[in-house]
């Protein structure tokens, strides 16, 4: 096991899977020379050179349409959007392109791509460069969606992503970039559509993604020494394909489930486990399911405000403390 | 507006109303104490929620009722007029009643039971639990499904510790109906009756000899043997003659002394239990009579052929475990008597006669008889000497003479 950031385990996810496989290609702004703006893709263009590893013009559709067709034609790119936000200029490759090329070809067109970006707030960017688009993603039927929380599930995730026949879009936490965390050695490859026990307790279900999740762990330890509210944090990894067998288990278990979403309130991931939680468990609840949510605002640049807005260890102890009684 | 048992801490399922301080018809006023609470843990003056009339009383005085139970209505003043019309009024009118409503407001809102949660509604049903069998722990009382599965666990090891899990290490035998009821009359007779035990060790050889002589004859006739019990039986009748405070009960105050002598036999079923069935009228009866009367008792006893009649009424009871060669029982008082005579082995022992002559030792039939009585009703020498009777009628009666 070495200790790695979260930013070092993408160019070690990155790396481990082009010299595995020639075709793996990574390209993006700034990705190549600089290293990538937020330093996550040092050393690649050294190691790879840059017929692999590609500096692109600032065009968000140049990018996805560049690895669009490189993936169609026998390639399997890494794509990188500087900043989640920007998906929006270039979501008709990726709703319209990307997300539908097997089913409209019949499967005789695979579109086996990672699409990497940088995704929520914290960080003082304002209400263009912090969003959390998770959600938007997942409201598309034909990509899969991943977002871990740890420097581990970043390099083992990743290279799942890559080994995938189709599009998976990749959202790495711009706030977690500096965190570190153990990685094991060698070849290491996750599983797509998992779910991960943190912590079991008897009272309550957390269910977090991405920087939400270290939070949800703090709140759980405030939870079990200052109120004697012992809490089951989920990491859901995977937004599609969701692993609702764990979710779904470990709601049973408790009979109280709480999301922590960073996503704004409407149509966040969390409102449709719950909708999940009420279909398929509803006669274990011991209480309503209760969403922890960024209110439906664009995400403030004063760094108070921010704090305030994005759901914090404070404010997931208190809900939970008020709230699962 | 309805006026429902308050919720008089978090633990508290039910309270007994115990003080109504307005009768139906009677004005209060908001904040005068219009009934008094008594729960396991507190008694408690609760004040009238509004001003008005207490139109009527739904739960009296003396009862008890769970949380959130309707226990009586209050016309609070200008309720009827003020609550429909309220719908169309500005939103400032509205805000100004509800300040005027909010202590009534607020205690409907804490005496209503909190509502159950889905897995809560679920684990109740499977369970065959109702609400009240469970405390709840939430904020309000309200049931978790915590408190469900405590109480389930709670009942599952009650039934089946200490071992958990595994084979079962038990066989459950649940009590029939003889069995249940032995239970309740022996608690509630050890607890109604100081019970004192005294016994005497009695010579039956005379007895033996009745039977020896007339035995034989007896079981070709009558189809059974000639045992013990109707001789003992008839001693005991004649005895309460002489101490008719045993053949009694304990009225308030007062000795009831009968003056009849209806005898209760207790005869073993087995595992169906015990049962007493009565000799009517046993005083004056003789032994082959009695002997008639024992015999045809246990055989309907046996075969559940007994009526209420049998049952009740008995004034004195003699208890038998001879059959077993016990040496002696202390037996329990069969209520609302007040002593029970126990009857135990007969067996040969050396015993020394004393005559003119000088003492001797003869090998004789030697039995106890012990008899548990009520020391509220009677004391020590009372029971000695009635003791001392039977002893004495069953050593030097002469009964083959008094056989018939």
């Amino acid at each position: 096991m070495a200790e790695l950031t979260y930013r070092e385990a993408v160019a070690a996810g990155i790396a481990q899977e082009m010299r595995r496989d020639e075709r793996v290609v990574f390209l993006g702004e700034d990705v190549a020379a600089a290293g990538g703006v937020f330093k996550a893709t040092v050393g690649l263009l050294d190691e790879f050179g840059p017929v692999r590893v590609k500096d692109t013009p600032i065009s968000e559709q140049a990018i996805l349409g560049a690895a669009m067709g490189a993936a169609m034609t026998g390639l399997r790119p890494i794509a990188e959007i500087m900043f989640s936000d920007f998906l929006a200029v270039c979501w008709d490759i990726v709703a319209n392109e990307i997300a539908k090329s097997r089913y409209m070809t019949n499967g005789q067109i695979e579109c086996p791509l990672v699409i990497r970006t940088a995704n929520g707030g914290g960080s003082r960017f304002g209400a263009q460069h912090s969003q959390s688009v998770e959600n938007w993603a997942m409201a598309v039927p034909g990509i899969k969606v991943v977002a871990p929380s740890t420097a581990a599930d970043v390099k083992g995730l990743l290279a799942a992503a890559v080994r995938d026949p189709d599009p998976v879009l990749f959202f790495e936490h711009k706030s977690l970039y500096a965190t570190k965390g153990e990685v094991p050695d060698g070849e290491h490859v996750d599983t797509l559509g998992t779910a991960k026990v943190l912590r079991q307790g008897g009272d309550v279900t957390i269910l977090a993604l991405a920087a939400m999740v270290p939070r949800a762990l703090s709140a759980a330890e405030i939870l079990q020494s200052e109120h004697g509210i012992s809490a089951t944090v989920v990491d859901i990894r995977s937004l599609v394909p969701l692993d609702t067998q764990t979710i779904l288990s470990e709601v049973v278990r408790t009979g109280r489930a709480v999301t922590v979403e960073e996503n704004p309130r409407l149509c966040g991931w969390g409102a449709e486990i719950a909708s999940i939680i009420a279909d398929e468990c509803f006669y274990d609840l011991d209480g309503p399911v209760i969403r922890i949510t960024t209110p439906h605002i664009p995400l403030p640049s004063a760094d108070r405000l921010e704090d305030l807005a994005m759901p914090s260890v404070g404010r997931i102890v208190e809900t939970i403390r008020t709230r699962v009684d | 507006m309805d006026i429902v048992m308050p919720q008089l801490g978090e633990t508290v399922a039910e309270g007994t109303l115990t003080v109504w301080h307005r009768k139906p018809g009677e004005r209060v006023e908001s904040g005068d104490v219009l009934f008094e609470v008594e729960t396991d843990k507190v008694d408690t003056e609760v004040p009238a929620p509004a001003a008005g009339i207490l139109s009527e009383i739904l739960v009296p005085e003396g009862e008890t009722v769970a949380v959130g139970t309707r226990i009586g209505t209050l016309q609070a003043d200008g309720e009827e007029a003020s609550a429909p019309a309220a719908k169309n009024e500005t939103t400032a009118v509205r805000i100004a009643e509800k300040v005027d409503a909010s202590p009534a407001m607020a205690e409907r809102a804490e005496a209503a039971a909190p509502p159950l949660s889905p897995v809560v509604r679920r684990l109740l049903a499977e369970n065959g639990l109702s609400p009240s069998d469970i405390t709840g722990t939430g904020s309000g009382g309200r049931i978790k499904k915590t408190d469900v599965q405590a109480h389930i666990a709670a009942t599952a090891a009650a039934a089946a510790s200490p071992s958990a899990g595994g084979r079962p290490d038990r066989d459950i035998v649940p009590f029939g109906k003889i069995r249940k009821r032995t239970a309740e009359h022996m608690v509630m007779s050890k607890a109604t009756s100081p019970h004192v035990l005294q016994a005497v060790e009695a010579d039956f050889h005379r007895v033996a000899a009745a039977r020896a002589a007339l035995g034989d004859d007896w079981k070709t006739r009558e189809g059974y043997t000639l045992t013990w019990l109707p001789f003992v039986a008839h001693a005991v009748c004649r005895a309460i003659a002489d101490y008719p405070h045993v053949n009694a009960s304990v009225d308030g105050d007062a000795l009831v002394v009968w003056r009849d002598v209806h005898l209760g036999i207790a005869v073993d079923l087995g595992p169906g239990g015990l049962v007493v069935p009565v000799i009517r009228s046993a005083r004056g009866r003789s032994v082959a009579d009695l002997a008639r009367a024992i015999h045809d008792l246990a055989e309907r006893s046996r075969k559940d052929a007994l009526t209420a009649d049998d049952v009740t009424g008995g004034t004195y009871t003699i208890s038998n475990s001879g059959a077993f060669g016990t040496m002696i029982t202390a037996p329990v008082i069969n209520q609302p008597q007040v002593a029970i005579l126990s009857t135990d082995g007969i067996s040969k022992k050396p015993v020394v006669i004393e005559s003119p002559a000088g003492d001797s030792i003869a090998i004789r039939p030697v039995g106890v008889l012990a008899q548990s009585f009520d020391h509220r009703a009677i004391d020590g020498a009372y029971s000695a000497a009635f003791l001392k009777r039977v002893k004495e009628l069953i050593e030097y009666n002469d009964w083959v003479t008094a056989f018939d």
